[in-house]
C-alpha cells in the first residue's frame, strides 16, 4: 500500500456501491478501498488486492475497434493478445479505458481526495437517515488508509453518518486504534482455523490478526465476527473445531457466516492476477450443509448464524 | 461481546416512532393485514367481476341520441345531405386509420357542413346546458336497475357487469371504423352484441357524428385540420374531445347537503337573478354584457335545479327497485340485507346521509350519475377518510357498525367502482393502454388545519383494497412528517403483494407547488388525487389534469433539423445545426421548437375546452363542483374555484440523456461536429455503432444522480415548465406542466426516429419521470435522487416516477424498514411522487406466455394499475425489460 505522501491525503477506490443492503444495517453506501495485506485464495474482488489502479479487460465486450491501441501512448494495447493489454508494459494510465466505447476496457480504481469522497458519501444521506443505514467501509482493506481515514472518517461524523467498518485485522493495532472513535460498528472477518491454513491460503500468519481483535475485544468494542465459509477449506470438523477455541479464548461467543459464492472466478481472466480459481463448483457450494455448520459451532458454544 | 441482533436493533429502531396512532375505540384498533378476516362476500364480488366479460355500453349514447332526436325534427333534405356527409365521414375516418389524411377541400367541406348544421339547429333552441340537464335526467329516469348477488352498495355505472360506455356526443364517433371489430381487436378486446352495433351504424354514429365536440372543436379552431395533426400523434395528444372528466367532485359538500340542499342553492340562485333581470329589464337594451350574463346564469341555475331534481328521482327508483327485489327474494338474509338497503334510499341521495353505509352508497350514487354525463376517466373519490370519517366514528360510538362490516361495506364499494371500463380507439390505445378508467382515492396526509389526516378509516380502506385487490379505482397515499409508521408499515405490506398499489405522494413537496400556483394554503393542504398522479382541490377545482400530453423528445428532433420532421415544416425556422457553436444556441432552438409545440397544442386544446362549454354542458357534474352553484356558472364555462388544465411532457429522460451526450461528444470532448452527430441519429446509426455504444456505455445518464445529467434535466424541465405557465385556458386558468405519461411514451417512441442518447428508432421514450429503462446503473437511490433533485417548485401538475423492485428483497419487517428508507428518504431529498412495480420477472414472462393463468395479475403502468393481459405487447415487452434492481452486489470478504 502506498497512498501518495502528501498532505491532503488520497485513497484510491475501486467502486462506491449505493443502496447496500447487505453491508450492515439499512441503506448504505458502501465505499471499496483498493490494496490488501492478505491475499486469500478465494478473494470475492481479486482486482481488490493490489493497492494500484489496475486495467481489465472484457473480452466478450470488445467490438474490436480498435479505438484502444490509438489511445495506449505506451504500446501496451495488443489487438491479437486475446487480453487486449500488455500487462509488463501498461503503466495504467486509463487512457484506452476512456476511449474504450464498450466498457471492454475498465480502469479499476480511481484516486479520491477526502471531500470529493465525502461528497459522495453524502449523496445517499436522507436514505441513511431514514432507514438506519450509513457508510460501510470495505475493500480490499480499508485500514491501510488509515491515513486517509484519520482525515476522512472526523468529517463525515461531522455530518451524523454511520460508520461501518468490514475488516480482516492483518495490520498492527496502531493503524486501527486512532480511527475507533469515528467508527460505530465493525465487521471483523476470521478465516481460517490456525497460524499454517492463514499462511497456506492467505499468504500471512494469523497472530497479527488475534492481536487485533484481542484489542478490539479489550476495548468492547461494537463487532461481529463474520466467517466466510469456503467449501473443504474451513467446513471440516477439525477446522471448525479449532476455529472456534481460538474465538472462544478471545471471548467470542456468536459469529455470523458469510456463504461462498463461486462467482468471482469470473474475474480471473479479465485481471493481471497470480490467483488461481479454487474450482469450487457451484454443486460444490450447494452441497454445503449450513445447518451442519451452525450446529457444529454451537457444540462449542458459538451461535453461529446466516445473514437473512 | 457480539452485539449484532440488539445493535441492529439500536440502529433500526432509533430513528422511528413507535407511537401507535390513536384508534377511537377501546378496543384494539385495526392496524394490518392480518386484523380483519378473509370476507367471504367480498371474495365472491371479485370474483364475479374478474370472471365478467368487458362488454361494450350503448345504454347512455342509445338512450342520449333517443331524447336529441325527439327533440329535433329534421327536414327531408338536410337529411339526404346530412347522410351524403355521414357516408363521406365514415370513409375518411376509415382512411386516417390508414394513415391517409383528409384532404384540404375536404376538411374544408367538412367544416362548412357542420356550421350549417350548427347555425340550422341553433335556431330556437333552448340553452344547451338545460337540454343536456333534460337528457340526464331523461337517461336516470329510464335506464335500467340491476342488482347483483351479494351487492350492498348499488348502482350500475353501465348496462354490463364491467362495461365499457361509448361515448358519441363527445369523441366516440371515433370507434366507428373499428366498431364491427372490437370484440376481435388483438387489444383490449371488447364483446359486442350484434343489434348494439346495428344500433350504432344506424341511429347514433350518424346522428352525432356533425353534432359531437369532435365535429365542432374544428369550427372554433385556427387550424381546421386539428384533427389530422393530432391522429397523427408525433406532436401532442389532446384527450379532452373524449371528455373532460379528470376532477373530484365535491363529496363533502354533496354528504353535508344532500342533492335536496343543493338543489335548494340553486333555487335561491335562480330567484335571484330573476329578479335582476326583472330590475335591468326596464332600462337595458337586450345585448347588453349584463343581462347576457344574467341570461347564463338563469339557463344554468334553471340547468342545476333539474339535474339535482333528476338525481333525488334516480334515487327514489332504487327504492322501489330494491323493495321490489326484496319481496321477490326467497332467502330471508338477503331479503333483509335489501329491505335495509331500500330504507337507505327513503334518505339518500336527497338527504344527508344517517349512516356510514348510506354516506358510502351515496357517494357511488354520485359516481354513477357522473357517468351518464361525462367520460370515464379520471373521476375520482378524493380523501375517502377524510369526508367519511365522520360518518364511521359516529356508527362506531353508537355500535351499530363494526370495523370488520366497514371493511365489507368499503370493499363493496371498491368492486362496484371496478366495473367501468374506458373506451379507446386503437391508436389511443397506444397512448393509453390498460383500460383503466382510473378513479382515484386519496389517503392520508395533511389535514387543512395541519394535522395529520390518517384515522381509523385510512388503515380500513386500504385492507378492503387488500380483500378485493381489483387493479381499480387507483390508492394514493399522502405523506407528511406525521404519517405513522403503523400505517406507512401497512402501505407497504400491502404493496408488496404485488399490484403497485398504493402509490406515494410527498406533501413537503405537493403543497408548496400548490401554493405557488395561487391554491390557498388551506385547500392546498387539502389536495387529492386526480386520476393518477396529477392533483387538485377535492371539489373545488376542475384541474383537466389529463388535458394535454407533449413529445418533449419531437421538440429537440425540430431542434436539431431546423423546424422539419419527415420532410416536412412543423416549427419555426431555428437554424440549421451548423450555426450551433455552443449548447446555448442548441438549447435555444429547443426552447422555441418547444414553445411552439405547446403553443400549437394549447391552442388545439383551448379549442377543444370551449367547445365543450358552448355545446356540451355538464350540468350534474357543475353542481357537484363548488363555486359553479354560488357564481351560476357552468363548470366548462369557469364555474369551479380553481381551473387549470395540465399538459404533460413526455421524454423528459430522453431529452436529458441526449443533451448530455451532445454537450459531452461535441462541445467537451469534440469527437465530432453536431451534424456528423445528427446524421449518424438519422441514419438510425447504422454504419455509426462505435458512437452508439460510446453514447450509451460511457456518457452519463438521468437516473445516475451525476452532476451534468441532473443539471440538463433541470434545464428541461424548467424550459418545460416555463413553457407551459405562460399559457391560460378559456376558463380563465392558467396551464399547469407535468411529467407522466400514462403509456404515451410508447405511443410517441413508436413513431420517433433515433435521438442522441443512443435510443434507436421507435423504441418507447422514458415514462413519466424516471431514467430511460436500463439507464438507473447505479440502483435505485441514485435514480431516486436524479428524480428528487428535479425542481418541483413549477411542476404545478406532478410527476411519475416508477420504481421496479424485486419482492424477495422486500420480504418481512426489514423489507418494510428498506421501503421506508427509499420513501421516506426520497421525500426527504423533496422527491414528489413514486409507485412501484413489486412484481416478480418471472410471472409477467409467464403471464406472457399463459395470459389465461393470469386474469387478475395487475401491474402498474405508468400512474395507473392495469391487468397485465389489458396491455398492448409493446408494454408487456416494456415491464419485462425494465431494469430489474436485483442489486447484485460484491460478496465482501476482506
Ligand atoms: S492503461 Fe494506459 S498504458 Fe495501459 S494499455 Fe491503457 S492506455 Fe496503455
Ligand atoms: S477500444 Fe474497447 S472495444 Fe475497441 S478494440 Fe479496444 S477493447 Fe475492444
Amino acid at each position: 500500500m502506498n497512498p501518495a505522501p502528501s498532505n491532503s491525503p488520497e485513497a484510491v477506490i475501486f467502486d462506491i456501491q449505493r443502496f447496500s443492503i447487505h453491508d450492515g444495517p439499512g441503506i448504505r453506501t458502501t465505499l471499496f478501498f483498493k490494496g490488501c495485506s492478505l491475499n486469500c485464495a478465494w478473494c470475492q474482488n481479486p482486482e481488490s488486492i493490489s493497492g494500484m489502479p489496475e486495467m481489465t479487460f472484457y473480452a466478450e465486450r470488445c467490438i474490436a475497434c480498435g479505438a484502444c491501441a490509438n489511445a495506449c501512448a505506451e504500446g501496451a494495447v495488443s489487438m491479437d493478445s486475446g487480453r487486449r493489454i500488455i500487462w509488463e508494459k501498461c503503466t495504467a494510465c486509463g487512457a484506452c479505458a476512456r476511449e474504450c466505447p464498450a466498457e471492454a476496457l475498465r480502469l479499476v480504481g480511481a484516486t479520491y481526495s477526502v471531500k470529493k469522497l465525502v461528497r459522495e458519501s453524502l449523496r445517499d444521506r436522507e436514505f441513511y437517515e431514514a432507514s438506519g443505514g450509513g457508510v460501510s467501509l470495505s475493500g480490499g482493506e480499508p485500514v491501510l488508509h488509515s491515513r486517509f481515514l484519520a482525515s476522512f472518517l472526523p468529517e463525515l461524523k461531522t455530518h451524523g453518518i454511520h460508520v461501518l467498518l468490514e475488516t480482516a485485522g492483518n495490520y498492527p493495532f496502531t493503524l486501527l486504534n486512532p480511527l475507533l472513535p469515528f467508527i460505530d460498528y465493525i465487521y471483523f472477518d476470521y478465516k481460517l482455523p490456525d497460524d499454517a491454513a492463514y499462511r497456506v491460503h492467505t499468504g500471512k500468519g494469523n497472530q497479527r490478526i488475534l492481536d487485533v481483535l484481542g484489542a478490539l475485544v479489550d476495548q468492547a468494542a461494537s463487532l461481529t465476527v463474520r466467517i466466510p465459509v469456503v467449501p473443504g477449506i474451513n467446513t471440516g470438523f477439525h477446522q471448525i473445531k479449532m476455529m472456534a477455541h481460538t474465538l472462544r479464548a478471545y471471548g467470542i461467543s456468536s459469529v455470523s457466516l458469510l456463504k461462498y459464492n463461486p462467482l468471482w472466478e469470473a474475474k480471473i481472466p479479465r485481471l493481471n492476477t497470480r490467483q488461481n480459481a479454487l474450482g469450487i463448483n457451484m454443486n460444490a457450494v450447494d452441497a454445503v450443509d449450513y445447518e451442519n455448520v451452525i450446529n457444529q459451532y454451537s457444540q462449542y458454544h458459538i451461535k453461529a448464524s446466516l445473514p437473512s | 461481546m457480539n452485539t449484532s441482533p440488539a445493535y441492529q436493533n439500536n440502529i433500526v429502531m432509533g430513528n422511528h416512532d413507535d407511537r401507535p396512532s390513536m384508534g377511537d375505540t377501546t378496543e384494539r384498533p385495526i392496524r394490518t393485514i392480518g386484523d380483519i378476516d378473509e370476507i367471504q362476500r367480498l371474495k365472491r364480488l371479485r370474483g364475479d367481476i374478474l370472471n365478467a366479460p368487458y362488454h361494450l355500453c350503448t345504454q347512455k349514447a342509445s338512450l342520449l341520441t333517443e331524447y336529441m332526436r325527439q327533440r329535433r325534427p329534421i327536414g327531408a333534405f338536410v337529411k339526404l345531405i346530412s347522410a351524403a356527409h355521414f357516408r363521406q365521414f365514415a370513409e375518411t375516418l376509415e382512411n386516417s386509420r390508414r394513415g391517409i389524411p383528409q384532404g384540404r377541400w375536404q376538411v374544408m367541406a367538412g367544416n362548412i357542413l357542420n356550421r350549417v348544421y350548427l347555425k340550422l339547429e341553433q335556431a330556437g333552441r333552448p340553452d344547451p346546458v338545460i337540454e343536456f340537464s333534460r337528457a340526464l335526467e331523461y337517461i336516470l329516469r329510464k335506464m335500467p336497475l340491476t342488482i347483483y348477488d351479494d351487492e350492498l352498495i348499488v348502482g350500475n355505472s353501465s348496462a354490463h357487469r364491467v362495461g365499457a360506455p361509448i361515448h358519441p356526443d363527445l369523441g366516440g364517433l371515433m370507434m366507428l371504423p373499428e366498431i364491427d371489430g372490437l370484440a376481435g381487436r388483438p387489444i383490449n378486446p371488447i364483446q359486442t352484441d350484434p343489434q348494439q352495433v346495428r344500433e350504432l351504424h344506424e341511429n347514433i354514429f350518424p346522428f352525432w357524428f356533425n353534432r359531437s365536440v369532435m365535429a365542432r372543436a374544428p369550427l372554433y379552431s385556427r387550424d381546421p385540420n386539428m384533427f389530422n395533426t393530432l391522429l397523427e400523434g408525433n406532436y401532442y395528444i389532446l384527450t379532452q374531445f373524449a371528455g373532460i372528466s379528470h376532477v373530484t367532485p365535491d363529496y363533502p359538500t354533496l354528504l353535508k347537503l344532500g342533492f335536496n340542499g343543493i338543489r335548494q342553492t340553486a333555487e335561491t340562485g335562480l330567484r335571484e337573478a330573476l329578479e335582476r333581470l326583472a330590475k335591468l329589464k326596464s332600462g337595458a337594451p337586450d345585448s347588453t354584457p349584463a343581462r347576457a350574463s344574467l341570461k347564463n346564469k338563469i339557463a344554468f341555475y334553471k340547468a342545476a335545479v333539474i339535474a339535482a331534481g333528476a338525481a333525488i328521482e334516480y334515487g327514489g327508483r332504487w327504492k322501489s327497485h330494491l323493495e321490489q327485489t326484496a319481496r321477490a327474494t326467497a332467502d330471508p338474509i338477503r331479503k333483509a340485507e335489501l329491505e335495509a338497503m331500500a330504507t337507505m334510499f327513503a334518505n339518500i341521495p336527497a338527504h344527508p346521509p344517517a349512516s356510514f353505509h348510506e354516506a358510502v352508497q351515496m357517494v357511488f350514487m354520485g359516481h354513477v350519475m357522473l357517468h351518464q354525463e361525462n367520460f370515464q376517466h379520471g373521476v375520482s373519490f378524493g380523501r375517502m377518510d377524510q369526508y367519511l370519517y365522520p360518518f364511521y366514528a359516529r356508527d362506531i360510538r353508537s355500535g351499530r357498525l363494526t370495523p370488520e362490516r366497514a371493511v365489507e361495506i368499503l370493499g363493496c364499494f371498491i368492486c362496484k367502482a371496478g366495473e367501468l371500463l374506458p373506451l379507446f380507439f386503437d391508436r389511443a390505445t397506444e397512448y393509453f393502454s390498460g383500460l383503466s378508467s382510473a378513479s382515484g382515492i386519496t389517503l392520508g396526509g395533511t389535514t387543512p388545519d395541519g394535522a395529520s389526516g390518517v384515522n381509523d378509516l385510512s388503515y380500513l380502506i386500504l385492507l378492503a383494497y387488500d380483500q378485493v385487490r381489483l387493479r381499480q379505482p387507483n390508492f394514493h397515499v399522502r405523506m407528511d412528517d406525521n404519517t405513522p409508521r403503523e400505517f406507512r408499515y401497512l402501505c407497504y405490506d400491502v404493496l408488496k403483494k404485488g399490484g403497485g398499489i398504493p402509490a406515494f405522494f410527498n406533501d413537503n413537496t405537493v403543497i408548496p407547488a400548490l401554493v405557488l400556483a395561487d391554491i390557498g394554503e388551506k385547500d392546498a393542504r387539502d389536495y387529492a388525487v386526480v386520476g393518477c398522479v396529477e392533483w387538485g382541490v377535492p371539489g373545488k377545482s376542475f384541474p383537466a389534469a389529463g388535458a394535454v400530453f407533449i413529445n418533449l423528445a419531437m421538440a429537440l428532433h425540430l431542434a436539431l433539423h431546423n423546424g422539419r420532421f419527415a420532410g416536412r415544416r412543423f416549427g419555426p425556422s431555428t437554424g440549421p445545426p451548423e450555426r450551433f457553436s455552443s449548447m446555448d444556441l442548441l438549447l435555444d432552438a429547443f426552447r422555441k421548437q418547444l414553445a411552439n409545440l405547446v403553443e400549437r397544442a394549447v391552442d388545439g386544446n383551448n379549442v377543444i375546452e370551449q367547445t365543450h362549454a358552448n355545446h356540451r354542458p355538464t350540468p350534474l357534474l357543475s353542481i357537484l363542483v363548488d363555486g359553479c352553484v354560488k357564481k351560476g356558472r357552468e363548470i366548462n364555462a369557469g364555474g369551479a374555484r380553481y381551473n387549470s388544465t395540465g399538459c404533460q411532457g413526455v421524454g423528459l429522460a430522453d431529452v436529458v440523456d441526449s443533451l448530455t451526450a451532445i454537450d459531452q461528444v461535441v462541445y467537451q470532448e469534440n469527437r465530432l461536429a453536431l451534424p456528423e452527430c445528427i446524421a449518424a441519429v438519422d441514419a438510425d446509426y447504422k454504419g455509426y455503432e462505435d458512437l452508439r455504444i460510446y453514447i450509451v456505455n460511457k456518457i452519463p445518464k438521468y437516473g445516475e444522480n451525476s452532476d451534468i445529467s441532473d443539471h440538463y434535466a433541470n434545464v428541461v424541465s424548467g424550459i418545460y415548465t416555463d413553457t407551459v405557465r405562460r399559457f391560460s385556458n378559456p376558463r380563465g386558468g392558467p396551464y399547469f406542466a407535468g411529467f407522466w405519461t400514462m403509456t404515451t411514451h410508447m405511443g410517441f417512441g413508436t413513431r420517433m426516429p433515433a435521438l442522441p442518447s443512443g435510443r434507436r428508432a421507435g423504441r418507447a421514450l422514458a415514462n413519466g419521470a424516471s431514467p430511460c429503462d436500463g439507464k438507473d446503473r447505479k440502483g435505485p437511490t441514485a435514480a431516486l435522487s436524479s428524480a428528487a433533485n428535479l425542481d418541483k417548485r413549477f411542476i404545478t401538475n406532478g410527476y411519475a416516477f416508477n420504481q421496479k423492485l424485486n419482492p424477495e428483497y422486500l420480504a418481512g419487517r426489514a423489507g418494510n424498514i428498506l421501503l421506508d428508507g427509499m420513501i421516506t428518504g426520497y421525500f426527504r431529498k423533496g422527491g414528489m411522487q413514486l409507485q412501484f412495480n413489486i412484481t416478480d420477472p418471472s410471472i409477467l414472462l409467464d403471464a406472457r406466455s399463459n395470459p389465461e393463468k393470469y386474469p387478475d395479475l395487475v401491474v402498474r403502468v405508468s400512474g395507473y394499475s392495469a391487468y397485465f393481459n389489458d396491455l398492448t405487447d409493446a408494454m408487456k415487452e416494456e415491464l419485462i425489460n425494465r431494469t430489474l434492481h436485483c442489486m447484485t452486489e460484491r460478496t465482501c470478504c476482506t
